[in-house]
């Protein structure tokens, strides 16, 4: 009898392993979530992928013709000398190229070619440290503990099932509404 | 005399000062915009908010790199205006410090800000950590300056781990670790504001809170035991009132045996304290693929030369905003400690005002008005040159041969210093003049790619550049 048990306890143990989320789906959110660290001011998420975090209309707003205004020359500052800057004249060409159209990061590492360098130059993009040598810690996303349970629907851990129940009602991705 | 303006550009803070003030003024580096008072204020203007609930930043720099130039210069026009500095930049000498692996087109912007805009007379720009070696950071009593160091840079976007040899940044051992003072705020505001109160638009007021709650922990597991322990007895619990606008009450923290306030709201800072600034160390907390700040120091170091390997342990030098955690010199200590080879010292270096010890150091640097006046570019070169002629004469192109026979004569440079320390320390300002002296280094200045800081003053460049 034994043997047989064995085998249907497997098979039920298959069933259950396969609705948690696929390795990519999870390393796309955890991507999401570091993008979203990195942004200076909170926008509510979206349903649309890909929000950028500049803001287009804070500061350098679009009047109504094609001239963008732009915050500096709004400053009633007084500055000694007779810079084009302290005379709030008119800038050189390259000043005004560079303040107005606002080139995002993407942009600009495009265009200093620092990616088509040979790999004994260190530049931006290769100088970051290795990756780790351990494998992660399971912190509980609900209280801060260890989390020694992962939510089979989408794969986020805890710590007890008091947490289960808060993570199954707020975060977890698969939940019914 | 020309003024000399020190300035150093951070993402966070900008630190600047006129020479003969040893301290810095500090300027958030942003341009806010307050919902409540309906204004927007660019750098030191923010001392005049008044509701600074809901802030707007517009931060000039993003991942490290300066991109937004308006609110730079917004920001600048206030540092320079009469506000600030009260400094005629037409006459004035600049030193502005840059990130790390600058982008060659962002130091093009920069050099047509301070030439054409600003107009300033000279001006140099550096990495923060190029100028550490003249400050105070190392400085023993009555030693020569240290010739092998390594700089912590804990900084707002990231934390680089900079090794110096002589002075020059070796910048093939220069590692980047993706986490900063901005990462760390931004997710205790995630934690804050699932657990309690929605404090994600308040960047303000939980900066304020991580610098006044939070610290390293030198044992993770049991101060995560200690915080579960009941509110009465917790060590490490503890509860920060938030501002209240209408009374013009900042935040603070609750004294342990305070009554309670009513009407007050708190957060109850618990295991977040410790949690958030442990993403220095373990990256891999949130899912950041990257080893923490004590295996970057030891991979840096495994980078350089074996045989000077040691003299970089020794010499380990922590600035910047992170720094500033209490218990983060110590937990760094006992990890690099388990690192380090057998039988290595680990000497930490730390001072009491990270922030601005790069500034402290660059304004060392700059008091020295000719040396100064050797590496700045003055106008009339931009004029002529463009930023070709900027970009030859600040920085060695890096991984070239310059660099690469600079790691190859260090061994031979090992030899010497010991016996050399014990001659007596050796006046900072004649360093040009101290590199000839390993024999074998004269010719590689010389070198047609010449233009390393300090080093190039004496070789054939410096003949035809009397002013």
């Amino acid at each position: 009898m034994a043997p047989k048990r064995g085998r249907e306890q497997l098979a039920r143990q298959n069933v259950a392993v396969v609705q948690t989320l696929a390795p990519d789906v999870i390393a796309k959110r955890t991507r999401r979530h570091l993008d979203e660290l990195e942004r200076s001011n909170y926008a509510e998420p979206t349903l649309l992928a890909g929000v950028g975090d500049e803001d287009e209309e804070g500061g350098a707003k679009y009047a109504k013709g094609r001239g963008r205004q732009l915050i500096s020359e709004k400053r009633n500052l007084n500055i000694a000398g007779n810079s084009p800057a302290a005379r709030k004249k008119k800038s050189t060409m390259n000043v005004r190229t560079a303040l107005l159209y606002r080139k995002n990061l993407a942009t600009l590492i495009e265009e200093s070619g620092i990616a088509s360098l040979p790999s004994s130059v260190p530049t931006y993009l290769t100088a970051s440290t290795i990756p780790s040598a351990y494998p992660p810690r399971m912190i509980c996303t609900v209280c801060g503990y260890w989390g020694r349970y992962k939510c089979r629907r989408c794969a986020m851990s805890y710590c007890d099932m008091n947490c289960e129940s808060v993570h199954a009602e707020t975060r977890c991705e698969r939940r019914v509404v | 005399m020309p003024p000399t303006v020190v300035l150093d550009n951070g993402a966070a803070t900008l630190k600047a000062g006129l020479v003969g003030a040893a301290s810095p003024t500090l300027i958030t580096n942003a341009v806010v915009r307050s919902k409540g008072d309906r204004q927007t204020y660019c750098g030191h203007e923010i001392a005049r908010c008044r509701d600074y609930a809901a802030l707007h930043f517009r931060l000039p720099f993003e991942k490290g790199l300066l991109v937004d130039w308006d609110a730079q210069k917004a920001v600048w026009d206030g540092v320079f205006s009469d506000e600030v500095l009260a400094v005629d930049t037409t006459q004035a000498t600049l030193l502005v410090t840059e990130p790390y692996f600058n982008l060659p087109n962002i130091q093009d912007t920069y050099d047509q800000l301070v030439f054409e805009e600003y107009e300033f007379a000279a001006y140099f720009r550096c990495t923060p950590a190029s100028m550490i070696p003249h400050g105070d950071l190392f400085a023993l009593p009555g030693q020569p300056p240290a010739q092998c160091t390594l700089v912590v840079d804990a900084g707002f976007s990231f934390t680089h781990v900079v090794p110096l040899l002589d002075g020059q940044i070796v910048w093939t051992a220069v590692k980047r670790l993706d986490v900063g003072g901005k990462l760390l705020t931004n997710q205790l505001k995630e934690l804050v504001s699932f657990r309690q109160w929605n404090m994600m638009d308040e960047t303000h007021i939980m900066n304020d809170v991580k610098e006044r709650c939070c610290f390293v922990s030198l044992d993770y597991n049991a101060d995560l035991e200690a915080c579960r322990v009941d509110l009465a007895h917790n060590p490490i619990v503890q509860e920060y009132i938030l501002p209240d606008l209408s009374a013009q009450r900042g935040g603070r923290v609750r004294a342990p045996g305070e009554p309670p306030i009513d009407g007050a709201q708190i957060l109850h800072m618990g295991s977040e304290r410790f949690a958030v600034p442990e993403l220095l160390f373990r990256p891999d907390d949130i899912g950041l693929d990257q080893a923490g700040l004590p295996a970057t120091i030891a991979h840096a170091i495994s980078c350089l030369p074996a045989d000077i390997q040691g003299m970089f342990w020794a010499n380990i030098g922590l600035i910047g905003g992170c720094a500033k955690f209490a218990g983060f010199r110590a937990r760094l200590q006992a990890e690099l400690q388990s690192l380090a080879p057998h039988g290595t010292a680990v000497r930490l270096t730390e001072c009491a005002e990270p922030i601005t010890a790069a500034y402290r150091a660059a304004h060392a640097f700059a008091a020295d008005a000719p040396r100064l006046a050797r590496v700045a570019v003055t106008r009339a070169e931009y004029a002529e040159g463009g930023s070709g002629a900027v970009r030859r004469r600040f920085d060695a192109p890096r991984g070239s041969e310059a660099e690469r026979m600079l790691l190859q004569e260090a061994p031979a440079a090992a030899q010497p210093p010991p016996t050399g320390r014990a001659k007596g320390r050796q006046p900072a300002g004649r360093e040009d003049e101290r590199t000839p002296a390993p024999g074998g280094r004269g010719p590689r200045v010389r070198s047609a790619k010449a233009g390393a800081v300090g080093a190039a003053g004496t070789g054939s460049t410096g003949g035809g550049r009397k002013r």
